[in-house]
Formats: C-alpha cells, structure tokens, sequence
C-alpha cells in the first residue's frame, strides 16, 4: 500500500513534504517576506527556506 | 643485493654510505635515490619477506586518550612495510596545506609545495598514477578534487628484484635497528639485533629511520634514552605533535542529479574546502567523500526517502525485497590541529624481545576538529543548497553533540608527525632538509616529518618527499 502511494507521488512532492514534517516548528516562525534563498538548518537538515514553503 | 639477516651482510663486505632503517616507500625510495645517484646504501628491513605473527609482535603497544587500532594492526613489519595494506588512495597535499593558518598555532611548514613539485614526476612513475585533475570549484566554499585510486604500489614486492640486482643497494631482512649512538653532534652507530640475537655495531656515514610515523619516534626516543641526549640534542618536539585523519560518517545527502558530480569507478566524488572558506569558519581541512549509491525509478524514491526518515524507508524497502540505503552517504575525513599534548613516549613497564621499551600513544582529538567536521558539512550543505544540486542532512550525533561514534573506521591509519619539520628547534625534530637539528649526519624520512597532515592520504606526499630528501642526500654524501 505504502509503496503504491510513494510510487504515485513525485519524488519532489514526497521529499517536500517530508521535509515539510520536521520543519514545523520553524515554519511557525517563518516571517511572510523571509528570503527564499536563504539558508536554515532544521534537525540537521541544510535547506533553503524556500523549501519550507 | 638482498641478505637474509645481518650476519650474511657483514660477511659479503658490502659497503654502504648510508644506513637506511625501514623498506617501506621511504626508505625505498631514498635508497632507489642514493642509487641513481652512485652512493651505496644499506636497507635494514626488521621483518622478512613475508607477514609474520613473530614480527608483528614488537608492534604491539598501548593507547591512551580516544579509541585508536590496535598499534600492531595499523601498521606492518615486513619488506615493503605498510605499502602492503595501503589501499592506494593518491593526492598530493595542496598548497595551502603547506602555509601556515593564523587561526591555528604551529602550523605551516619551512617547505612549500613548490619545493617537492620537481619530484611529482617521479612519483607518478613510482605509484603509477596518472595526471592529476585540476580542482573544479562548486563554489567560493567547496572544491571538486581528485583522488586517484593508484594500483597501490607495493614497495616490496614491485622493487625486490631491481634492488636484487643493484650493487649499490643491500637490503638486509631480519634486522632490527634497536637503538641509534651519539656523542651530541653525529650518530656514531647502530645497534643491531638480527634473528633476535645481539648483532653488534654498524657503522655509516649517514643514517635515515624511516620505520614510519610511530616508529622513528620510538627509535629517537629510546636512543636518546640511551644517550642522555646525544642522539637528538633538541627534542622538545620529539614524539610531539602526532597526528592522523579521522573520519566518520557525517551525513547524507539527496541529490538533484545523481549524475551531476562525476565519480569514480566506484561511485565515489571528494570535495574540499577553498582556502578562504577555512579562515571563514575557523576550521582545519577536511575531505568529504560523497559515496553514491546509483539506485533508479521507485528504488530512487525510497533511497531518498531513507536519508529523511530511515525507519520508513527500511520498512518500505522490505516490501521490495530490497536493502536500500540514503542514496548519497557523506564520509568526512579531516586534518587535525598540531597539538603538543598528542604525543608518542616509551613505556615505562612493557618491552619487546629485544628490550625496546613499547610505544605509548596518547591521543585525543579536539574541539577545533570537531568545529571542522560540523562546519565542514555546513559549508557542504550550503553549497549544494545554493546552488540547487541537493540537500545534505548532517548526522544526528554531530547535530546534538554525542561523542564520536565506537563502529565506524575511526581513522585512515596515517601515522604523521613525532619528528615534525620546522626551522625552529623547539617546535620540531628537522629542517627543511629532514636534518635532525643539530646532528650532522641523521636525516628522518616518512610521514612523521610532516608539520601539518592536509586532508589527503599521505603516501603520495611521503614518497615525494623521499625522492627529496634522496636527491639531496644524493648530494651531501656523493660530494
């Protein structure tokens, strides 16, 4: 079941949305006019903020 | 020539100049030198031809501080030393590996890396390397670098019969340089132990330890020992300033394009920070080595998936019948800061057979490496994050601070520093010649000259340096 669910998904939209997960409690921060291309580190992630969005 | 202990020699009446202690890739190498240059030299090799349990056994010692290998696993006792488990990993320590950094104390060398670049022609014909690829910037932070996987040149068993046929080599086997004599200015012997039994006294013109980057320490130590000081009149830095590469897993990565760096024959691509990135950050260098595990389609995903929530992955990758792993694997392995406090000295309770005291290695590594390995992921994942190449995910003991882990590799089993190189006597055991301070005739080869260790695999350097120090030496004896 799982694996038909990842297999129908983009790999971007599920890596998104992974990452999305462990990124809560800093979208909760996330100011409206934040760069995009900045650089953060979430749980030990380097991303950019864009990627929270 | 090649003898099968030490009695066999003395009584061929062969002349040597030099005595060079140790057959590994220096001690060959400056020998193979001293050849080309007309000057008879003598290579006593403490082990056989072969491994042997027997040899191994005065390798064995203790370390005190972080976990270390066993001392005589990491290193070997026989012709050709540790080329024999070398894995053949090439790059040549850069530049700025020579010059010193102001943010670390004691580093830099009296060389540059000019000084040994006349000989990197040679070494490419002794290691059998190709060129080099010049570095390829991924950004101000992070290079792109080459490390040759070489066929890993066995000293041994590629020179034994051009040696056997040399008139000016004698490699004599099953003869262990116990101890070196001095009166302060010259070495005036060794002391010789062959077939585990008291060989008496010989006599060179010159003398070159090259028994390796925990070895020569040993050797100088104890003959100082022996000699109230006479063997090496300033050893302030003697057994100092030891060094390795550690290296730990570090981190994972996703990559955009699994075909946008390219790797190697086994799927592997190194990178390194730029100059200016270390000064940036404060840190030491370092090497990450991005493993690439090529997966495709669904296998892809969940390869992915693995470096984001493994637990998922592994449960996901059980449907499949698979054992996926994060699709990139980060490998970071990094130069240490030069640190006095690590540091090689004799034991005061254990010996060998031949009443050599053991080696007691101390050894810890420091806050300042543990800033590079962190920072130098950091630069990593901002590299690839800016450039939109992928995302690096750094290793949860890292991010939180836990000690090192207990089941990985822990280091490349490079022994470096104890007779470091440097100008000024207090700080090291050479010149810039790889002269012993103040001794006319002791000269040190291998990897315990090195000042600072860079980030690469040694080898290429050692034997760089080996074909200096036999050029020069070619020189001093030959005149």
């Amino acid at each position: 079941m799982a694996l038909s669910v990842a297999a129908d998904m983009s790999r971007r939209r599920l890596i998104q949305a992974l990452l999305a997960t462990t990124a809560i409690p800093l979208l909760a921060a996330l100011p409206k006019d934040a760069d995009p291309n900045a650089i953060v580190e979430v749980g030990g992630w380097i991303l950019k903020r864009g990627d929270l969005r | 020539m090649i003898f099968e202990d030490f009695e066999s020699f003395r009584a061929s009446g062969a002349a040597a100049r030099v005595c060079v202690i140790g057959s590994g890739p220096a001690g060959t190498t400056i020998a193979r030198k001293l050849a080309a240059a007309g000057v008879p030299s003598v290579i006593f090799e403490a082990g056989g031809e072969e491994w042997s349990e027997d040899s191994q056994d005065f390798y064995r010692g203790k370390t005190v501080g972080d976990p270390y290998f066993d001392l005589d696993v990491t290193r070997l006792r026989f012709l050709g030393g540790c080329s024999n488990h070398w894995a053949g990993w090439c790059r040549v320590m850069d530049k700025h590996d020579f010059e010193p950094k102001a943010w670390v104390p004691d580093t830099g060398w009296p060389i540059r890396r000019v000084d040994i670049e006349p000989y990197l022609g040679e070494v490419h014909d002794i290691l059998e390397l190709d060129a080099f690829r010049a570095d390829v910037p991924i950004s101000d932070d992070i290079r792109l670098v080459q490390l040759i996987k070489s066929p890993a040149v066995q000293f041994g068993v590629k020179f034994r019969d051009e040696i056997e046929r040399s008139p000016l080599i004698a490699l004599v086997l099953n003869t262990y340089v116990t101890e070196l004599t001095g009166d302060g200015r010259r070495i005036t012997g060794a002391r010789i132990s062959s077939r585990d039994r008291d060989a008496g006294t010989f006599v060179a013109d010159y003398y070159v330890p090259c028994t390796g980057g925990l070895e020569n320490s040993r050797l100088l130590l104890w003959s100082n020992a022996r000699s109230n000081g006479a063997v090496v009149p300033n050893a302030a830095a003697l057994g100092r300033y030891w060094m390795e590469h550690p290296q730990f897993l570090g981190g994972d990565a996703i990559l955009s394009d699994y075909s946008i760096f390219p790797t190697d024959s086994t799927n592997e691509a190194f990178f390194s920070p730029s100059p200016a990135a270390m000064e940036a950050r404060q840190i030491m260098n370092f090497g990450i080595r991005l493993i690439e595990t090529p997966y495709g389609g669904v296998k892809q995903i969940i390869a992915d998936l693995a470096c984001v929530a493994p637990d998922l992955a592994e449960w996901t990758s059980a449907q499949l019948g698979q054992d996926l792993r994060c699709a990139a694997q980060l490998y970071v392995g990094w130069e240490q800061a030069p640190l006095a406090s690590n540091f090689i000295r004799l034991s005061e309770t254990d010996r060998d057979r031949a009443g050599v005291p053991r080696i007691e290695l101390h050894w810890k590594k420091s806050d300042m490496e543990r800033r590079t390995i962190l920072e130098g992921l950091r630069l990593f994942g901002e590299t690839l994050a800016e450039k939109d190449i992928g995302r690096v995910r750094i290793a949860d003991w890292l991010v939180n601070g836990a000690d090192y882990p207990t089941d990985q590799e822990l280091a490349g089993h490079h022994h470096m520093g104890g007779t470091r190189m440097s100008d000024d006597p207090a700080k090291g055991v050479v010149d810039r010649n790889c002269k012993v301070h103040g001794v006319d005739n002791l000269y040190v080869g291998g990897s315990s000259v090195f000042a600072t260790s860079g980030q690469c695999n040694p080898t290429t350097t050692i034997t760089a340096l080996a074909c200096r120090l036999g050029e020069h030496l070619g020189g001093v004896a030959g005149a």
